[in-house]
């Protein structure tokens, strides 16, 4: 498995189109979005602690659409290279290659994304001189953007081996935007709910106060938005993950039916 | 003329997703016409739903299809080796999937005219740019993007990129005159102010950015090479 | 169609070179080109076949010269091609296949197209399985549909990159016959690391190493180059340190080698009559650092 998780972390990393997909978003998020001051209006981004929430939830609305693309194509790739017959004969387990693979290609692909998050927090520890800022960044990197990233990395890794990939990449498209962006007011959706991939039940319960007037109208599917509390934070933590295993538990009873 | 044979190969080769994905969301969309208020939808919200669906997600596949299309090709270096053989019969498949886009995106625009959902100020053929202009825009980009990074997922990143952060920037930058020309969604964000202008806008630099992706898919050696894994 | 090329080199980015001054005259007929691999023999066929852009040096072929874009499209136009790795469409028939490969090379007529598939389908022994999709077939089919397309069009200029490996002997004397009976008034060029084969399918051949012409001629003056220098030694101690060891059969209680050497590698070895596997050896060695 580890074996499995470091080659695949490696060759994921070093595809160029990888680092300039994100650069290239990277630099639309700073000059077009508020990425650079940080200022959505909700909070004083002069402490260091809602000024990463922010940064948390600029980069959360947008780059796990590319982080999902690009690691989508990860799963088919030994097919295609015909590398699959060597790797079935090896003596590693199908189960575990199949986590070292998973973990290898969301770690590498979570990689640039990383850099992006973290970047932002150096730069705001220089600008603002309040090294804090790193640790309430790790904070919030691990708490509400990590998890939604685990669900989604394993959405975009099993999709194309149930649906033919331009068709998952449209529909994953759609479901990021219908999910996960779209106001809850406007028609029946995922967004604001504990299966959001957003993270804001830990930004706001956990780690910010709810901005002021961030409220919702009544919408469908409310049962499904409990206020922010811990305890939703870390129900929303454990909503994540439990969707990741199954869906990677599909994946392997898709391989397991495929053998015999 | 080519013959009839060849672009039922070529229809074949674009793939039944690229085939049936146009009908399947044209058939969504005159669903939620003939059924969205009885399902408790306002009348204002289907009919921003409806266009929005015709702004918003014909241009979405047609930017995937286009980002698709000119990726892994097991017979690349066979085509390439025949006159003619590549660049071109890339350009029918992209002609077959994003024909048929249209023509049901024309049935679905037809439609909505006639029933009344459409009270958009520029209707016929006119009206027709509310899903061209950016179904274009972004299919060009998805060629240029999967030509000049040899790589489908790293063109379909950023299809899906721009056209989700398009949505969610719309509004914020409404007052902008260099973005007003550029947004692709600009019928259902700010309706029909300077919204011939910006159909045009997003049209010429759609030409601009195929005829780059042209160029590039010219280099065989690059086509060649591929993406590295 | 006679191939004239001087002074090829080509560099690829990243500073690797694959060809290095190559000069060479390719005549009407088949003829083999010989080299390890990693020689550079696939890059001077893409390069013949107009996929790659020479650094520098002049492709000449039947007065066609490779420089120019009307010079590519004439050399296209008479160009049959099968490359190293002949990559189909698995969901489609050999003949479908076929097909399509056929209205790109410019067959528009239906009847005419159905015609020649029909012919160049039983010419490589392919018409029982004809309408058979792709994804089932064996190697060697694969390969035989591959020269099925080079030959669509009529070409008179067919270049096979490295056809027969991964075949089984079979498949490998059915298709090394079929590429001779085609070769007629047509230039083939067989391009192997397989020395047996052009053996047994050319008169004349060259020989790349590292990007550069090692050698150009006949096969029994490639042969010669081994005259001498091609020794049995049978022992039952350790393999002769000097030359290089061909084959190692066992023999009684020892084991019967065989050698390349430009000395006798031991006082009991036999000179015995080279091969072209033999000359080959002989001329790498002797062009070794």
């Amino acid at each position: 498995m580890i074996a499995s998780l470091r080659y695949e972390f490696a060759m994921q990393l070093r595809r160029p189109s990888l680092w300039i997909v994100y650069g290239l978003v990277v630099a639309v998020m700073v000059t077009v979005l508020d990425y650079w001051s940080l200022d959505l209006g909700v909070y004083e981004v002069s402490a260091p602690k809602e000024a990463m929430g922010v940064a948390a939830q600029i980069v959360v609305t947008l780059l796990p659409i590319v982080y999902g693309c690009m690691l989508a194509d990860r799963l088919p790739r030994e097919r295609v290279l015909r590398v699959d017959g060597i790797l079935d004969a090896t003596p590693s387990g199908r189960t575990a290659r199949l986590i070292g693979k998973y973990a290898g290609v969301c770690a590498a692909t979570a990689v640039p994304l990383a850099i992006a998050y973290f970047g932002r927090a150096l730069l705001y520890v220089f600008v603002e001189g309040q090294p804090s800022a790193l640790g309430w960044a790790a904070v919030t990197f691990l708490a509400s953007i990590l998890p939604g990233l685990v669900f989604v990395g394993a959405l975009a890794f099993a999709g194309p081996l149930l649906l033919p990939p331009m068709v998952f990449r449209v529909l994953f498209v759609a479901y990021w935007f219908w999910g996960n962006v779209i106001p809850a007011s406007l028609m029946p959706t995922l967004s604001h709910t504990v299966f959001s991939a957003t993270g804001e039940y830990v930004r706001y319960g956990l780690l910010t106060p709810i901005p002021p007037g961030y409220g919702r109208a009544s919408a469908v599917l409310d049962f499904l938005r409990p206020g922010y509390t811990p305890a939703t934070a870390w129900l929303w933590i454990g909503v994540m993950i439990a969707l990741a295993a199954a869906v990677l538990s599909l994946v392997r009873l898709h391989a397991s039916r495929s053998e015999s | 003329m080519k013959p009839v044979d060849l672009w039922r190969h070529e229809a074949r080769r674009a793939g039944l997703p690229a085939l049936l994905g146009p009908p399947v969301l044209a058939a969504l969309i005159l669903l939620l016409a003939a059924f969205g208020t009885r399902l408790g939808s306002r009348e204002e919200n289907t009919r921003w739903m409806l266009m929005g669906a015709l702004e918003m997600g014909v241009p979405l596949l047609s930017g995937m299809v286009a980002a698709t299309l000119p990726g892994r090709d097991p017979v690349a270096e066979l085509r390439l080796a025949i006159p003619r053989g590549y660049r071109p019969a890339l350009l029918r498949r992209l002609a077959v999937a994003l024909g048929c886009t249209g023509a049901c995106a024309v049935a679905v625009c037809a439609a909505l005219m006639a029933s009344g959902w459409w009270t958009f100020a520029y209707g016929g053929a006119a009206g027709q740019l509310v899903w061209l202009a950016p179904a274009l825009w972004l299919a060009a980009l998805g060629f240029f993007a999967a030509a000049a990074l040899r790589s489908t997922a790293a063109a379909a990143s950023l299809v899906a990129f721009v056209w989700t952060g398009e949505q969610i920037v719309g509004g914020a930058l409404a007052d902008n005159p260099a973005y007003r020309l550029l947004h692709l969604f600009a019928t259902t964000s700010w309706g029909s102010d300077g919204w011939p202008v910006n159909r045009l806008f997003l049209m010429s630099t759609a030409v601009l950015l195929a005829v780059a992706g042209w160029l590039l898919l010219g280099n065989a050696e690059r086509v060649l090479r591929g993406e590295p894994e | 169609m006679r191939i004239d090329v001087s002074d090829l080199t080509k560099t690829y980015k990243g500073g690797a070179r694959a060809l290095d001054g190559l000069s060479l005259v390719v005549p009407t007929g088949m003829y083999g080109l010989l080299g390890a691999n990693g020689a550079g023999k696939t890059t001077f066929m893409r390069i013949l076949a107009g996929l790659l852009k020479p650094t520098s040096g002049r492709v000449v072929i039947g007065g066609h010269d490779l420089a120019t874009a009307e010079g590519r499209l004439a050399v296209r136009r008479t160009l049959g091609y099968l490359p190293q790795d002949l990559g189909v469409y698995p969901d489609l028939s050999a003949r479908r296949f076929l097909d399509y490969i056929a209205l790109l090379k410019g067959l528009h007529s239906r009847s005419a197209r159905r015609r020649r598939i029909a012919e160049l389908l039983e010419v490589v022994a392919l018409s029982d399985v004809a309408d058979r999709r792709l994804k089932g077939f064996s190697g060697g089919m694969l390969r035989r549909v591959g020269i099925a397309q080079a030959l669509l069009a009529d070409p008179r200029l067919l270049i096979v990159d490295e056809p027969t490996t991964g075949l089984d002997p079979e498949e490998r004397i059915r298709f090394r016959t079929l590429l001779s009976q085609l070769a007629g008034d047509r230039t083939v060029l067989l391009s192997t690391h397989i020395v047996d084969d052009v053996a047994q399918t050319c008169r004349s051949l060259a020989v790349l190493g590292h990007g550069r012409l090692a050698f150009q001629g006949t096969v029994s003056e490639l042969v010669s180059q081994a005259h001498r220098q091609v020794w049995t030694v049978t022992t039952s101690g350790p393999a002769p340190a000097a030359g290089r060891v061909v084959s190692a059969l066992p023999e009684g209680a020892g084991m019967r080698y065989r050698v390349v050497s430009a000395a006798p590698p031991d006082p009991y070895a036999r000179p015995v009559e080279p091969t072209l596997e033999d000359g080959y050896l002989a001329l790498m060695d002797g062009r070794a650092p």
